[in-house]
């Protein structure tokens, strides 16, 4: 272990720092899309327009010191626009094909509202985020490392966005869900970005510390008493589990994956760290238990109908889900 | 740092843990004592079944049992150091690092976080203080429980005097029970061990007796103890008259034949006066005719022959014997006499016999109407129950009423024991009001209860002299019983005893009818 718990913690200052010099407040959607990149994951932020979403990942890229990449997404959008493609080269008379790598080929690629994309489209991402590779032209291309997909899609315009499948939601580690700012920080914002200067993230770690920092998050030691507990929360979201609360009974169409518990626990390792704490307690699980089971949870028609909201099923199931001593 | 130290401060914890468990069980365990107690007191008291020393006891024994095991138990429960730095993970929020460091050094020793864990556990840990963030502690509920239960016991041990007369009561009577029991067990082992009877006697003599002794065993009431042994006397006190007619005359003859001064039969008839009837006999056997003189002979046959007379109705074998024997002398057949002699001294062997059984029965017999007495005497004093129900009671022998003292009572409450025996007759017409009996049903009337005739006995009124009811001479008239109210009482009482036994009479009559026999007891 090159890197100590002091240092990783030190890290995550920094860029949690330097982040909010761009950004005013937002600390916990800053800390949620920190702890999935640092657990080697992605991140979808959901937010209505103008929250500063596309601002914070900018500001990501800017702070990580990585190869940043942005993809707006729209409905003409081909796979071959993010992925890359063949094009005829001719160098010396000698004509032949030859790969352009698309903006996919990145450390940290933004995905601007990435549902106004075709699920054609959105589904080339899949292969990316899950193996971290590209395949064009029969042939796998890998990307480098880290590599990560911040997207961010707008809750409230549905009309002319495709939904994101199942199978795409479940590759984001983090769902991130982008409120608006208080007064203060408001009037902190008007006042940040209607000046002569507009203000910017400075390098704060490189990607191989990143590489490091996401090492050292995986050595973090799970208590046996917690992993039964993160299981039996899973397990829990499953309507027809004997535990389920009766929200999710009545409400819930299927439960989490146990991708759904790799990213509960992976998080909690992360945010454990970042507390400046070297286990994983109770309450990392709780924290980011919202972020990393909220887009994982499948409303039924009543759910959709009566407006629950995932959050509400979580919360009540942290509240209701106990292991014994 | 290590992971000794850090066991070295779970084990302070647990320790202190341990304290606070036993604190906190111990307080339930007297609560649930405490309410045991009150339970099995008041369920005892309602039987009448515990008595006030006992209550106590009870009381002190259970909180203080119950208190020390559930102190004990909780002290010792087994507690394993990941089950308490789980506990102490929640109690003292240290966000799991006790069990993870404990989990991570005993099973992840390789971890590179495991040193860093340890020592990161360590240090929250010494920042606990122990005695006063895990202090003794006990629960609302159960001071709430152990003071109500307090109250509770402290009301019925200060206010439920009554309760305990009447367990006291029931407890001494159940204890006369127990020593009837014994007499009877004694009286059945004498018989058994007695010489003199033959074993069927011996038989018949104990059976009676050892089902009393079984009913008695299973009686825990007054009425039914004193109606068995009251029963019981009477069977033997049946058995022992059977031949006492037949021994009355013998006894009679013989003390005819004792006061002829120097004949033959002279010794024999002192020994048949004195009711040794097995020395009688004997002496009968040992006669020797041959030694005797004709005047002899002649003197004994007339003798014999008025001893036979005397004996022809009670007992006509031996005096047809005897006969035989006076004749047989007169005829000078004085080997024939000599076997007729020997045959009548058999039958007076008999008899000698059976007044042995007489006598056993008989003695059997008044230690059990003794002992009938003795409880009667006991339960006397009502139960303090049911002397507090009403004090109209309390005076039916102070008010004209024939009672003997019905309502004596040792209760404090009872104001006043019940006068003595008036020697007034029994107003029956008297009313409830005036602190007397009050009216009584006609079928209560003293009949011959279960008896084969209808004729119903008049109860003898006292004369104006005040003699005391029952004991007056009755004069027969056509019609009317001429037995003597004294001799039938215990039959009617048995009756009594027994139509309460089995439920035959209505349960509000009970305390009447009770008191009606006690009034009315010679």
């Amino acid at each position: 272990m090159t890197l100590s718990p002091e240092s990783f913690l030190e890290r995550a200052t920094k860029i949690e720092e330097e982040v909010g010099r761009v950004i005013v407040g937002q600390k916990e959607v800053v800390r949620h899309t920190l702890i999935a990149i640092l657990a080697g994951g992605h991140a979808l932020l959901e937010g209505v327009p103008g929250l500063g979403k596309t601002m914070l990942i900018r500001a990501l890229g800017q702070t990580l010191n990585l190869k940043f990449s942005r993809v707006q997404f729209t409905p003409d959008l081909m796979p071959a626009d993010i992925l890359g493609t063949e094009i005829l080269s001719d160098e010396d008379g000698k004509r032949e094909f030859r790969f352009r790598e698309g903006p996919l080929f990145a450390n940290l690629v933004l995905a601007d509202e990435i549902n106004r994309a075709t699920p054609k489209t959105q589904s080339a991402l899949l292969e990316a985020m899950q193996e971290g590779s590209v395949t064009v032209a029969r042939k796998t291309y890998a990307l480098a490392q880290p590599f990560f997909v911040l997207a961010t899609q707008n809750p409230l315009e549905m009309e002319g966005t495709y939904p994101l499948p199942e199978a795409q939601l479940d590759r984001f580690f983090f769902k991130v869900n982008v409120n608006l700012p208080n007064a203060s920080e408001m009037a902190e914002i008007l006042d940040r970005t209607t000046g002569k200067e507009s203000p910017s993230a400075n390098h704060a770690v490189s990607g191989a510390e990143i590489l490091e920092m996401r090492e050292l998050a995986r050595l973090v030691p799970v208590p046996s008493q917690v992993k039964e507990y993160i299981a039996a929360l899973i397990l829990a979201t499953h309507p027809q589990n004997e535990n389920a609360s009766p929200l999710t009974k009545k409400y819930v169409r299927y439960g989490v994956s146990p991708r759904g518990g790799q990213a509960l626990m992976l998080g909690a390792k992360v945010r454990a760290l970042m507390s400046g704490r070297y286990n994983v307690a109770f309450e990392d699980v709780h924290a980011v238990a919202q972020a990393a089971l909220r887009h994982r949870l499948l409303l039924n028609f009543d759910g959709l109908a009566e407006g629950v909201k995932a959050d509400d099923v979580i919360e009540e199931l942290i509240n209701e889900v106990k292991v014994e001593n | 740092m290590n992971i000794e130290s850090l066991y070295r401060i779970l084990h302070i914890w647990i320790f202190r843990w341990r304290l606070q468990r036993a604190a906190l069980y111990a307080a339930r365990g007297l609560a649930v004592g405490l309410g045991l107690a009150l339970l099995a007191g008041g369920a005892g008291l309602y039987f009448q079944k515990i008595i006030k020393s006992e209550f106590l006891g009870l009381a002190l024994i259970s909180s203080l049992a119950a208190t020390l095991l559930f102190g004990w138990v909780a002290a010792l429960w087994r507690i394993r150091p990941l089950q308490a730095a789980r506990h102490f993970d929640r109690e003292f929020h240290l966000r799991e690092r006790m069990s993870s460091a404990l989990e991570v050094s005993e099973q992840q020793a390789n971890n590179p976080l495991a040193e860093i864990l340890l020592r990161d556990a360590i240090r929250s840990a010494a920042k606990i203080q122990p005695a006063r963030q895990i202090p003794l502690r006990f629960k609302k509920i159960d001071l709430a429980l152990t003071l109500l239960f307090s109250i509770l016991i402290g009301a019925l041990w200060f206010r439920g005097e009554n309760l305990f007369a009447a367990a006291q009561h029931q407890r001494n009577l159940e204890m006369s029970i127990d020593e009837q029991r014994a007499k009877v067990e004694e009286i059945i082992r004498a018989m058994e061990e007695n010489p003199a009877l033959t074993d069927a006697q011996k038989q018949a003599l104990t059976e009676p007796l050892k089902q009393a002794q079984e009913r008695l065993r299973q009686t825990n009431t007054l009425e039914g103890a004193v109606s068995t042994l009251a029963t019981t006397g009477e069977k033997m006190q049946a058995l022992s008259e059977k031949n006492a007619q037949a021994m009355q005359a013998l006894k009679e003859a013989g003390g005819s034949l004792a006061g002829q001064e120097g004949s033959p039969l002279q010794a024999l008839g002192q020994d048949l006066s004195d009711g040794n009837f097995a020395r009688a006999a004997a002496d009968l056997a040992n006669m020797d005719l041959s030694q005797m003189t004709p005047q002899e002979l002649a003197q004994l046959a007339n003798q014999l022959e008025a001893l036979a007379k005397d004996l022809a109705e009670t007992n006509p074998q031996m005096a047809q014997a005897l006969q035989d024997a006076a004749q047989q002398m007169r005829a000078g057949n004085l080997s024939e006499a000599q076997q007729a002699l020997q045959d009548a001294a058999q039958k007076m062997a008999a008899s000698a016999q059976q007044a042995a059984g007489m006598q056993a029965a008989q003695q059997a017999g008044q230690a059990l109407s003794a002992g009938a007495q003795n409880l009667l005497a006991m339960g006397g004093g009502q139960n303090p129950q049911e002397a507090n129900q009403g004090t109209g009671n309390q005076g039916l022998g102070n008010q004209g009423g024939a009672g003997g003292g019905s309502g004596r009572g040792d209760a404090p409450d009872s104001n006043a024991a019940g006068g003595e025996a008036s020697l007034a007759p029994i107003e029956q017409n008297n009313g409830a009001g005036d602190g007397g009996e009050s009216a009584y049903e006609q079928i209560y009337t003293p009949q011959l209860l279960n008896a084969d005739t209808q004729d119903s006995m008049g109860l003898p009124t006292s004369g104006e002299d005040g003699a005391v009811i029952g004991e007056r001479p009755t004069t027969a008239k056509d019609g009317e019983s001429l037995v003597p109210y004294t001799e039938v009482y215990s039959q009617y009482d048995s009756f009594n005893h027994q139509a309460i036994d089995n439920g035959d009479a209505p349960p509000q009559f009970l305390d009447l009818i009770r008191n009606y026999f006690d009034s009315i007891q010679p």
